[in-house]
């Protein structure tokens, strides 16, 4: 059972796509791992389709196009070349341990760097997405310890599997927590080992784009 | 006849299904008329320009007239699966803007047009967890050859391409292993069912 979620704001942003890369990609595991937040995306998607093909006032004062012209192209044009994805790999390996990812990173497999081990029974391999923020994979050994640390912005970590411990709680799979700057942890895992994904996260911002469809004002969504 | 209009959900729906069995030109026109006018509208406004916010409208009616196929009712209304596909194109579109290659694609966060394909067309059309559980068994039972790509690929997790430099065949090769191989399986895993 999942007990830590992202924010109402975080899924409306990932809905919108207006998180950071490093983000998009912890809220959209977070998202596939956690049916309750994923029927929430839904409900968020359905909200804000509804506000963007509901707004007449918009509808009137914006400038005509060729209607016919347009639908002409569209009847003429090609199947868009079928984005062959590149193909989803479920699969990760640290010291010959295979872990199964969740599909945003399966489908995002490509984009994952080599590991390098630290200090202390830790493991560290980038995911390079892009954007101002580091995205990480996190494995902790058995019976290993990260030392006391604050940060210098918010922190996310998600649980992809295994379970660690700080002073104020336990995480599990698909556990989803955020720390500010002022909060001091010490994350270790026990009997278990533990692999997550972190990054570090800017400011949230709901100035433009889709998310603005919901203003946090009116929204049922902000609470 | 009534004046069902597309912003009734189930006349929407039927619109996207007449599209996709019969290439319906007279449901898309309908369906056209009512959101591409406010995908414009939206976008302009998004955008501040009259360019990109025509490249987005066209680009995600196109991908509504050919891909309807894809639009699943039990998974949401009609104009959501619209919303999501304009949210991925504008996605892309800031992406390009910024001139960055590396960056995530929509498709990969969002694979709203994914092609959930009952057809062999795809390379990796075996669904996982099925996959996993029941590979093992199935394997026993194909040709040596095909066993041996399918044990790379899916128990190694190694790409196509490492395959074909593994066991110094061409990449063709293992291409058609693979589709061969999970052909079969799928049959034997039918025939189980
Ligand atoms: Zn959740």
């Amino acid at each position: 059972m999942i007990k830590f979620h992202p924010s109402e704001q975080h899924l409306v942003l990932y809905a919108a796509g207006e998180l950071s890369p490093a983000m998009l990609m912890m809220v959209g595991t977070h998202v596939d791992m956690c049916a309750h937040c994923q029927s929430h995306v839904q409900d968020i998607e359905e909200q804000m389709a509804s506000k963007l093909f509901g707004d007449n006032e918009q509808l009137a004062r914006r400038a005509s196009f060729d209607e016919q012209q347009m639908l002409q192209a569209i009847f003429n044009s090609q199947v868009p070349a079928d984005s062959v994805p590149i193909a989803a790999n479920d699969s990760l390996y640290l010291e010959g341990q295979r872990f199964a990812l969740p599909p945003t990173l399966a489908r995002n497999h490509h984009h994952i760097g080599e590991w390098s081990r630290l200090p202390g029974k830790l493991w560290r391999a980038p995911v390079r997405v892009g954007g101002e923020e580091m995205l990480n994979f996190i494995y902790m050994a058995e019976h290993a310890s990260l030392p006391e640390h604050t940060h210098k912005g918010n922190e996310a970590t998600l649980v992809v599997n295994g379970v660690f411990n700080d002073e104020h709680n336990e995480y599990r799979d698909g556990d989803f927590m955020l720390l500010d700057g002022n909060h001091k942890h010490s994350p270790a895992t026990q009997n278990e080992d533990c692999l997550t994904i972190a990054a570090l996260e800017g400011p949230l911002h709901f100035t433009t784009g889709l998310s603005r469809l919901l203003n946090p004002f009116s929204s049922l969504f902000f609470k | 006849m009534p004046s069902a209009q597309p912003d009734n959900p189930e006349h929407a729906a039927d619109l996207l299904a007449k599209i996709a069995s019969e290439q319906s030109r007279a449901a898309f026109s309908e369906l056209f008329r009512y959101f591409a006018p406010r995908l414009q509208a939206y976008a302009t406004r998004q955008f501040g320009n009259e360019q990109t916010a025509m490249d987005l409208v066209q680009e995600t009616m196109t991908n509504v007239w050919h891909k309807a196929h894809l639009f699943k009712p039990d998974r949401g209304s009609a104009a959501t699966w619209i919303f999501t596909i304009a949210r991925n194109i504008r996605f892309d579109l800031l992406r390009k803007n910024k001139h960055r290659q590396n960056d995530l694609s929509a498709d990969d966060l969002w694979p709203v047009l994914a092609e959930q394909n009952d057809s062999l067309d795809d390379d990796y059309a075996l669904d996982n967890d099925l996959l996993m559980q029941q590979l093992a068994v199935y394997c026993e039972q194909l040709p040596k050859a095909q066993r041996t790509v399918i044990e790379l690929i899916y128990v190694e997790g190694k790409s196509q391409q490492e395959v074909a430099d593994a066991l110094e065949i061409p990449l063709g090769t293992v291409k058609s292993r693979t589709r061969l191989a999970l052909q079969k399986l799928k049959e034997l895993i039918k025939h189980d069912d």
